[in-house]
């Protein structure tokens, strides 16, 4: 049953995917790594003016705006981050807190510094969807300590 | 309970995660010298990070865990469209109680697959524990993922497997799948469906746009929607409008609208099951507007004012408001103040926020301060004045290997005051694997 619908899926998945293939056009793709070295903070637009401009990665996009880019452009963010860079705040099963990795950078938009126990209740009240995107379905062991 | 069955997912995974790494461990070690015949040549390149940790529970616990993380990327393999990325970490706890007082150690393998790449039209195809970000799809899944430009501007993407991220692995499926269309330069418009089963029937549908437009150069607005097709209900619409650089100055505007109903229907945690008339209601709906205006004053110095205003159908409102001014000398010094005032209808949400930071490089010595505090109005636990110090020093041994240590103390309503240590080893490597000497 389970092993059956799996397979389904892929036969589903593969014929659209053979068929994208018959369309392509045989332009070149985008490249392995950033041509050039960046540093923090990015801002795209001091060399970019087009679609690349609107990553600049001011202060929220951190926080909330890499979302929008990452959601359309996922292969971009490949030139300059490996995907641990990524699972460091969005790991399934994570250990450590982001800002437990990098007490060393404070410049960085890393979701609850410092104790966050307390001011949890507080955040977590103000906009739970926000918690939803990492909690909702993973990273949650620890919470179900208290929330039972 | 809870965390003995996720601690069995995570020590021996679904069949097809075992495979999957089985194949990416393959392929890994097949490409270590001594294939007779063949001068197979093969990057790789990675970072090991080592952190022990100490802390206390509220309970008075003594905590020590150990964790390591690992990752690399072996690229050119062989061919060079052929890679192989692999993310993960593993727990150790010296004290016993770390992971839920029962297990003494936890892992987690983050993402772990083959990647094809072919030359032209971005095509990739990734095979094993793949991360999915493609429009309403953030996803885990232990699978298959792939995507490709096609004619017209056109872009399409898929994945299927098993996800990573439910407590009971054996019988969940989840696939799904992007289309999307750009016109360089004007505007980048995707639509997206996700579907998730367990146990056999239907767990979350899902449907999203997501949009990048540029009608002129310096204006962008970008964002996103998503639909609910299982509770026929629109979860979220998040937009943002740049503005900028002109000049000096640049504008953020957010928008966003939440539905709770929608929003939270597949979740599996019990922080998010609400009830009626609990904490946070079920029927809520939430409007965010905010505004972020950024100076820079010359290439160090910049300002930034920001506004949020939260407006709930059931709880009320609440205004977030706030300035900061930071200093940066890129590789050297990196300092900045903040302060913010939520203002709420409820006296929960009434605080100030303060924070203040410094890092510092010399040479090969790093060392950073920062100090946070938040003054509530209303006291908890007879606590009004809740802050953390954090010091970090950082001694680069090689321009690989890295060393640290850091030292939070915290006095808050939850602990009276806690003291957290962390000692942390990076070491970063690189190595052609594979190349015969003399070859
Ligand atoms: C210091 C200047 C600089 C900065 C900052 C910069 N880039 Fe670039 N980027 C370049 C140069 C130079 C090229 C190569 C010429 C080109 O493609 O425009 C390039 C190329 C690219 C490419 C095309 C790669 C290819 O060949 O397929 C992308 C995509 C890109 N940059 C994205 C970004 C993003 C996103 C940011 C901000 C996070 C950014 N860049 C920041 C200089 C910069
Ligand atoms: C041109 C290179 C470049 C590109 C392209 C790029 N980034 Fe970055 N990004 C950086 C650098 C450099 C940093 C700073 C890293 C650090 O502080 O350790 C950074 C930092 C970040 C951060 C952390 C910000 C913070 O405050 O903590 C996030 C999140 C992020 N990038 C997401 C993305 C996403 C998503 C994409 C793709 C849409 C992307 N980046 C594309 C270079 C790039
Ligand atoms: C510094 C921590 C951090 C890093 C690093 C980071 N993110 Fe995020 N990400 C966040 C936060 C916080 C949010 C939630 C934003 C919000 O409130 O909606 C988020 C949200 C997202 C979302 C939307 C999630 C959803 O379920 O709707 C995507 C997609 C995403 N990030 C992709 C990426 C990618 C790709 C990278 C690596 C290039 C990355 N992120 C790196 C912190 C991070
Ligand atoms: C970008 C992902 C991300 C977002 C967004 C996020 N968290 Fe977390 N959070 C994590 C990770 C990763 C951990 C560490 C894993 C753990 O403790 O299980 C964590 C840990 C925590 C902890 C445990 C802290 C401790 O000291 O033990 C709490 C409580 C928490 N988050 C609450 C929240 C709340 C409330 C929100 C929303 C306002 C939120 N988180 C948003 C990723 C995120
Ligand atoms: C030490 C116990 C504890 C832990 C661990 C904990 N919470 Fe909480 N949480 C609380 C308490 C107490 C409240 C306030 C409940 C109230 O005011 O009725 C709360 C409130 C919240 C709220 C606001 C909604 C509400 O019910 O008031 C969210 C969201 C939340 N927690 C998310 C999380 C997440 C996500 C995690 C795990 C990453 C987590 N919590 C871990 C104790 C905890």
């Amino acid at each position: 049953m389970n092993n059956k619908k799996k397979v389904l899926t892929f036969l589903l998945l593969l014929p659209v995917f053979v068929l994208a293939l018959h369309l392509s056009t045989g332009t070149a793709g985008t490249a392995l790594k950033h041509p050039m070295e960046v540093e923090a903070p990015v801002m795209c637009s001091q060399c970019h003016t087009d679609w690349r401009a609107s990553m600049d990665h001011s202060a929220e996009f951190g926080g909330l705006r890499h979302k929008f880019s990452a959601r359309q452009n996922k292969q971009t963010c490949g030139l300059c981050h490996v995907e641990s860079f990524c699972a460091d705040c969005h790991g399934v099963n994570e250990g450590l807190k982001p800002s437990d990795k990098y007490k060393d950078a404070p410049e960085r938009a890393l979701p609850h510094r410092g104790d966050y126990l307390n001011q949890h209740k507080i955040d977590g009240r103000i906009n739970p969807a926000s918690c939803m995107k990492c909690h909702g379905r993973q990273n949650n062991e620890r919470c179900r300590v208290c929330h039972k | 309970m809870n965390s003995i069955q996720s601690c069995q997912q995570a020590r021996s995974g679904t069949p097809m995660m075992q495979i999957i790494i089985g194949l990416v461990l393959l392929s890994f070690f097949s490409i270590i010298p001594g294939i007779p015949g063949k001068a197979l040549a093969a990057n790789i390149a990675g970072e090991s990070r080592t952190y022990m940790q100490y802390r206390e529970t509220a309970a008075g616990d003594k905590l020590l865990p150990l964790y390591e993380y690992l990752d690399f990327t072996v690229q050119d393999l062989g061919k060079e469209s052929i890679s192989v990325h692999f993310g993960g970490w593993l727990g150790y706890d010296l004290s016993n109680n770390s992971f839920g007082g029962n297990a003494d150690k936890d892992r987690s393998v983050q993402y772990g697959y083959v990647s094809y790449r072919a030359k032209e039209d971005n095509t990739v195809v990734n095979l094993g524990r793949v991360m999915v970000f493609e429009g309403v799809a953030s996803e885990r899944l232990d699978g298959i993922y792939a995507r490709t430009d096609i004619k017209g501007g056109f872009g399409v993407s898929v994945y299927g497997g098993a996800s990573t991220i439910l407590t009971e692995p054996n019988d969940n499926t989840i696939y799904g799948g992007r289309l999307s269309h750009q016109s360089a330069g004007l505007y980048t418009l995707g639509i997206s469906y996700l579907k998730q089963e367990r146990n056999g029937s239907s767990f979350r549908e899902e449907e999203g746009i997501d949009l990048w437009l540029q009608p002129v150069n310096k204006v962008a607005i970008t964002g996103s929607s998503s639909y609910n097709k299982k509770t026929t209900g629109w979860m979220e619409h998040a937009y943002y409008l740049m503005l900028g650089p002109f000049d000096k100055l640049r504008f953020n505007t957010e928008a966003s609208w939440i539905n709770y109903a929608d929003y939270f229907a597949g979740t599996t945690t019990n922080v998010f099951d609400m009830t009626p008339g609990g904490p946070i209601d079920p029927r809520e709906k939430v409007n965010i507007l905010g505004e972020e205006i950024f100076y820079s004053i010359d290439t160090n110095w910049a300002l930034s004012v920001d506004y949020k205003k939260y407006g709930y159908d059931i709880a009320g409102n609440a205004n977030y408001y706030g300035a900061k001014a930071t200093y940066v000398l890129p590789k050297s010094y990196n300092a900045g103040l903040s302060i913010h005032k939520m203002d709420g209808d409820t006296n929960r949400l009434k605080y100030d926020e303060y924070r203040i930071y410094a890092s510092k490089k010399i040479d090969k010595i790093d060392v950073t301060v920062d100090f946070l505090d938040v003054k509530y109005k209303e006291p908890i636990n007879t606590v009004t004045n809740a802050y953390s110090v954090t010091l970090a020093a950082g001694y680069e041994l090689t321009e690989k290997l890295k060393l640290g240590a850091d030292l939070e103390y915290s006095k808050n309503p939850e602990f009276d005051k806690e003291v957290r240590a962390f000692l942390k080893i990076n070491y970063r490597f690189d190595a052609e694997l594979g190349k015969r000497k003399g070859v």
